[in-house]
């Protein structure tokens, strides 16, 4: 047993110096900009390496990888929950909550019924689609109705 | 709704406090929408809708040494005429409201206040902190904690299933251009416990995975699992190959095992789900290839098959996009999109007493937006096989007063098997504004 605590006294001494170690190194690490320097065009397929070298450092991923592509748009969940900081150089919060939030007053596709071209769940007449999509891939409205934003599930599925 | 309002008018009111604030940039994002509509009651009266809504976003960033930043944003909703929805004549949210303190070096931020973390596996709304930063040789580390933002009580309740405290992290290490992969956990309160509900704590703990062993190939993805009821709660893996600039050619794999993804949701646990099983293990495949013809115009063709316990649906269509944006204006766009899709799925997923689930879907929408007006058409339809269908068309007109004012109306009509038919309209008055000099974010 005390063999034990020494090994882990040891550990943890060993992994306090390295993480001093590493914070005396982070003065020489970049941050991302606030905000993209220039203005970006609305509702265009946004390209990150039509302008910026395939390299970055510190912990982003090559910019191509952002590449706003139809599947990207459509997987976006594996890079915000991961890069959520370059994400939010050119949308702010607000972007993500038009469809991601606690509490939905409107549906998304209502709310910008002006706005056709953006992907948004649930267009058209959802309470009668629910009753098939439901039951096709659950999962798929846990995400969002799962612990949050499910007033309106709650008033039938009581 | 007068706790939101509060929360929202504490906002602005530190907004007005003299600090060295004075080079601060100020954004303002506000839609007010007011709702027309009416609705038949079944066996009741006739209910007249008109809820004016208020959505207000703002953003103070370069607070005190530059690297501070205020944001909020929320909404309230007043009923001019019956209540138009959760039995309620008004009603508010405040989504998020944080400081934000961004250190010049490693990415590194602090933020308090309310807020979401997206972090791995981990997506949750707190109030509370949560700070994170890269480190040397490819690692980064991030961490939250705080209260759980509840919400509305379940029927019956006197809460809504979660835990009263959440905390929990991410550490991850990137390879140069080739690896990412996270660790991250969620650890919440202890559930409490209801009447008429049996539900789990909310506890996980997961990896996240980004891989391109090839400049054309890259893998992205993520496995969870359940301390609770120990044992893998999901697995979503994305494999995207790009042989060609323009082309893109998707795999995606997903699998969920209900007990220990839905366990901490009381709602998706409960008898109401009529389609839950504990045991079960459900799974979707699908592929997508997306060609990009030209810069403006591109093309996508995807499948999928869904298969649980009680049968296997295939969905299958395609689409085509176009976007014509004259640079020098931004406004000044023309844009529309066609698509079809097929669901082929048979009565175990329909309701009764309709004997089949297939479905045909299309879509169609036409965009044109200047300097002045934009207006917008847009129609979809849901065509069953033996059943009414259901479709609904959108037409939107507006006008830009200056570039951060606008003024549009939508005007919607369709047919369900819900409704006989159904009228909407909605007026939209939009102010987003920034006083920046950089980019404007979106």
């Amino acid at each position: 047993m005390t063999r034990f605590k020494l090994t882990i006294s040891v550990l943890t001494r060993i992994g306090l110096l390295l993480f001093l170690a590493a914070c005396a190194q982070m003065g020489t690490l970049p941050s991302l900009p606030a905000s993209h320097p220039e203005a970006l065009a609305i509702g265009q397929q946004v390209n990150c390496a039509e302008c910026h070298e395939d390299q970055q450092k510190g912990t982003l991923k090559p910019y191509k990888a952002f590449n706003h592509s139809p599947v990207f748009v459509k997987s976006h969940r594996f890079y915000a929950a991961s890069d959520d900081r370059l994400c939010s150089t050119c949308h702010k919060s607000s972007f993500c909550n038009d469809c991601h939030t606690n509490k939905v007053q409107i549906k998304p596709s209502t709310k910008f019924g002006n706005r056709p071209d953006r992907e948004m769940q649930h267009r058209g007449n959802f309470m009668t689609m629910h009753k098939i999509e439901g039951k096709l891939d659950p999962a798929s409205c846990y995400r969002c109705h799962g612990r949050a934003n499910n007033e309106r599930c709650i008033q039938c599925h009581h | 709704m007068k706790k939101t309002c509060c929360k929202l008018l504490c906002s602005a009111v530190l907004l007005s406090v003299p600090l060295p604030a004075l080079a601060a940039e100020i954004s303002v994002d506000a839609s007010t929408l007011f709702g027309i509509g009416q609705r038949d009651v079944s066996g009741g009266k006739k209910e007249s809708l008109l809820p004016a809504t208020q959505f207000l976003g703002l953003d103070v960033d370069r607070l005190a040494d530059g690297n501070l930043s205020l944001h909020t944003y929320g909404w309230g909703r007043a009923d001019l005429a019956d209540k138009s929805y959760n039995g309620k004549n008004e009603d508010g949210s405040l989504t998020y409201g944080y400081l934000q303190y961004r250190f010049k070096q490693a990415n590194a931020n602090i933020r308090a206040g309310r807020t979401f973390i997206h972090e791995g596996i981990v997506n949750e709304q707190l109030d509370g902190l949560s700070v994170r930063t890269d480190l040397p040789a490819g690692f980064g580390v991030s961490a939250f904690g705080g209260a759980v933002v509840h919400g509305k009580n379940l029927s019956g309740e006197n809460s809504d299933g979660k835990g009263a405290s959440l905390f929990g992290g991410r550490a991850s290490y990137r390879y140069g251009s080739m690896l990412e992969l996270g660790i991250s956990g969620l650890y919440e309160a202890k559930a409490p416990t209801l009447n008429s509900y049996t539900h789990g704590s909310h506890r996980l703990t997961g990896i996240d995975l980004w891989l391109a062993p090839h400049k054309m190939v890259s893998l992205s993805g993520q496995s969870s699992y359940n301390p609770e009821t120990k044992s893998v709660a999901e697995h979503s893996y994305l494999l995207t190959v790009t042989p060609l600039q323009q082309l893109i050619v998707s795999a995606e794999f997903n699998e969920y095992h209900s007990q220990n993804y839905f366990n901490s949701s009381a709602l998706f646990t409960s008898k109401h789900m009529l389609t839950y099983n504990p045991s079960e293990r459900s799974r979707s495949i699908g592929s997508s290839v997306s060609y990009q013809l030209t810069k403006e115009l591109e093309l996508v063709a995807d499948y999928k098959h869904y298969s649980r316990q009680l049968g296997g649906a295939d969905r299958y269509g395609a689409e085509t996009r176009f976007t014509l944006t004259r640079p020098a204006y931004q406004s000044d766009s023309i844009r529309y999109g066609v698509g079809y899709h097929y669901l082929h799925a048979g009565q175990e997923f329909a309701s009764a007493p309709y004997t089949t689930a297939s479905y045909h879907e299309l879509r169609g929408y036409l965009m044109h937006d200047t300097k002045g007006y934009f207006a917008a058409l847009d129609a979809l339809g849901f065509f069953f096989k033996g059943r009414k269908s259901a479709w609904e068309g959108t037409v939107s007109l507006g006008y830009h007063f200056t570039p951060a004012l606008a003024l549009s109306g939508d005007i919607s009509y369709g047919k369900n098997p819900e409704f006989s038919d159904e009228s909407k309209g909605l007026l939209r008055l939009t102010y987003n504004t920034t006083f920046a000099q950089n980019g404007v974010k979106k």
